[in-house]
């Protein structure tokens, strides 16, 4: 389709542009900034807000980029006296009715109007505060997301996702002029699985995430890439966490980062909020049943139990585990002369997946499971055999039994007590390869590094492999 | 509560589909005549226009909401609109609307405890040569002066609850 690419002139500047792309878009991407509100990449042009107007050489007035066709030979200026005043007097009408409570927003530092006044803004303004119209502040609009109306700039992003992408229609904009404020039909929520995606695209404190409210400013925050272990898609995902005085190390959010591939720009409220079940209920302490014991102590007796015992062993891998960690399993398992499995169906949630996103398949790597060539069907297990569980959320059921846990057991499911326990550290605090459903590898960083590291999976197995053993290596690279 | 459109409207509106390229066009006329129907637009009714037009109930309700003409709550028997907007404005239309609001004892938007008036503000009713203005129901009333509107709101209520 694409045809040749064109040159024309933006600030004096001759560039080579995609004539098939409207102007904004195109110039974005080659880096220029420009103020927009509507426009959105995955949302396209609406065309409704008027601040990415450009000026154009022999067109009288500045038009809106986001709706301007490339026309080779064009002379664009987005710099300049008289494009900036345009700006600054569309600012002025946005703010009219502003609450400019930016100190109490949870979108200051990352608010697109906040940015551009900034950069553009008349700074004194000339409405008295006391004139300013009011409008509701936090409504719960459902699915975990407020809207304040006095911040909102109409851009209608929130609408055009809901109708065009989860096309589930719960939004619209209601009333008219100045008047016009964004809403729910009466009675009614945002009630799609996908809905927090609009606390992203909203540029502004008007739509935002009930769970972070108030909870920490973002300029505090730093950023991780990494994937959402919440199920098979593998989501990219960037987590924001900080480390604030008196605290450890600790993620705030989850949001959605840019792959094409996967996710687009978007991911799934489950995976957005799993970010709790990182750093929650973990399990911090060695347990003989129900005995304290040191971390040497415990290791100890692993290794006695490992090369004492007669028993045949199995060891049950979670298939959410990094390929790296999977593969060093299989290095332990040919060790100690184990069976080594990572039985998947524990995993299966059809209630869990839809036509998009989420998948019924919850374990985050069991791609990369099958391409190590690990089994994974469910071994018929009793006492006779001595299970190594590695955080498998079905392998407590046999007495005769390590387990290797990143959380505290659930005390609710009936679990037959292990005769070892070790913590290890959740996936968030130690880094890997996942491969997703559709065979994406991904890498994820190490996101948090605590004060009390519990030892990661590696960690725990370097203590019982042979250094020497470069089939690890081979494995991992086979399978990637 | 639910909504069923009238055979004879929903005549009328098969026949007005037919003249237009897309279902979409009807949004309007739907509304006109779920109105028509109920006195006000129900979300029923609103969710009938959607099913109709093929838009979605949230695009119907921010239609229904745009035109001051939709009303969303039931009505009193009589809906007083009184222009609000430049030329009415300049000729004293704040003076006609407290007027209303002390005799009524309401404010703009709610009705008599017995159900006869409902106080409305609308845009421009498209007769500024006469401001200032009021639509009663379908009836425009010209000239408005406090004593002309004491006049106009005696003879309504004299006819009670029937129109
Ligand atoms: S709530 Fe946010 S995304 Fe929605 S219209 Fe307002 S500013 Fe735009
Ligand atoms: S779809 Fe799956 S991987 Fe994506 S965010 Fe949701 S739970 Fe996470
Ligand atoms: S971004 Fe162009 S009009 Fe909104
Ligand atoms: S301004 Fe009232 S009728 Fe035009």
């Amino acid at each position: 389709m694409s045809t040749q690419s064109v040159t024309i002139t933006v600030d004096g500047t001759p560039i080579e542009v995609n004539p098939d792309r409207m102007l904004l878009p195109e110039l974005l991407d080659k880096g220029f900034s420009i103020p927009h509100f509507c426009y959105q990449e995955s949302l396209g042009s609406d065309g409704n807000c008027r601040m990415c107007m450009v000026e154009i050489a022999g067109k009288k007035r500045p038009q809106i980029s986001c709706d301007t066709p490339i026309v080779a030979g064009m002379e664009v200026r987005t710099r300049g006296e008289s494009i900036e005043k345009v700006r600054r007097d569309i600012l002025e009408l946005e703010l009219i009715n502003h609450p400019v409570d930016c100190p109490i927003c949870d979108q200051a530092g990352e608010c697109s109007l906040q940015d551009y006044y900034m950069e553009y803004g008349l700074y004194q303004g000339k409405v008295d505060k006391k004139e300013k119209h009011h409008f509701d502040k936090h409504i719960d609009l459902g699915a975990n997301v407020l809207h304040d109306q006095e911040r909102c700039v109409l851009c209608q992003r929130c609408v055009r996702f809901c109708r065009d992408v989860t096309h589930t229609d719960e939004l619209c904009v209601a009333g008219r002029g100045d008047h016009s404020y964004i809403t729910t039909i009466p009675g009614e929520t945002l009630h799609n699985a996908y809905a927090m995606n609009v606390t992203d695209l909203c540029p502004v404190g008007a739509l935002t995430s009930k769970d972070f409210r108030f909870q920490q400013r973002v300029w505090f925050l730093a950023t991780s890439p990494s994937v959402c272990h919440g199920c098979a898609k593998g989501c990219a995902i960037d987590i924001d966490h900080a480390k604030s005085k008196y605290h450890d190390d600790t993620i705030y959010r989850f949001r959605p980062r840019k792959n094409p591939e996967i996710n687009g720009e978007f991911i799934c409220d489950a995976g957005r909020l799993s970010y709790k079940e990182t750093q929650t209920y973990l399990l911090r302490t060695c347990l003989a049943k129900e005995e304290i014991l040191a971390d040497a102590e415990a290791l100890d007796r692993m290794k006695a139990i490992l090369t004492e015992d007669e028993y045949p062993i199995v060891v049950l891998a979670d298939a959410n585990l990094y390929t790296e960690e999977l593969a060093a399993l299989q290095a332990f398992a040919r060790t100690f002369h184990a069976q080594l499995y990572a039985p998947l169906e524990a995993y299966h949630d059809p209630a869990f997946g839809d036509d998009w996103l989420k998948s019924s398949q919850r374990a985050a790597n069991a791609e990369g499971v099958k391409r190590l060539g690990i089994a994974t069907e469910m071994p018929t297990l009793n006492d006779n055999t001595l299970v190594i569980n590695v955080n498998h959320p079905d392998g407590h059921r046999t007495a005769n039994r390590i387990d290797l846990l990143t959380h505290r057991p659930d005390e609710n499911t009936e679990r037959v007590p292990a005769r070892l326990t070790l913590p290890i550290a959740p996936w968030v605090r130690s880094s890997g390869h996942l491969i997703n459903e559709d065979g994406i590898e991904q890498y994820c960083e190490q996101v948090l590094r605590r004060n009390d590291p519990t030892p990661t999976l590696l960690e725990r197995l370097a203590h019982f492999l042979d250094k020497g053993d470069d089939t690890i290596l081979d494995n991992m690279e086979t399978a990637l | 509560m639910s909504f069923t459109w009238t055979s004879a409207h929903r005549a009328e509106l098969d026949a007005l589909k037919e003249r237009y390229p897309s279902p979409k066009a009807l949004v309007l006329p739907a509304l006109w005549k779920v109105q028509e129907q109920e006195g006000f637009l129900s979300l029923e009714g609103i969710e009938a226009v959607a099913e109709l037009t093929g838009y979605s109930k949230a695009e119907v309700y921010g239609v229904a909401t745009f035109y001051t003409m939709f009303h969303l709550q039931p009505q009193g028997t009589y809906t007083l609109q009184v222009c609000k907007t430049l030329s009415c404005a300049l000729n004293g239309q704040g003076t006609i609307l407290d007027h209303l609001k002390e005799r009524l004892g309401i404010e703009v938007g709610e009705t008599t405890p017995d159900g006869q008036f409902t106080l409305t503000q609308v845009e421009c009713l498209g007769s500024c040569g006469t401001a200032p203005v009021m639509q009663v129901n379908d009836t425009l009333h010209e000239h408005l002066t406090p004593e002309s509107v004491d006049t106009l709101l005696d003879t309504l209520s004299d006819k009670g609850g029937s129109l």
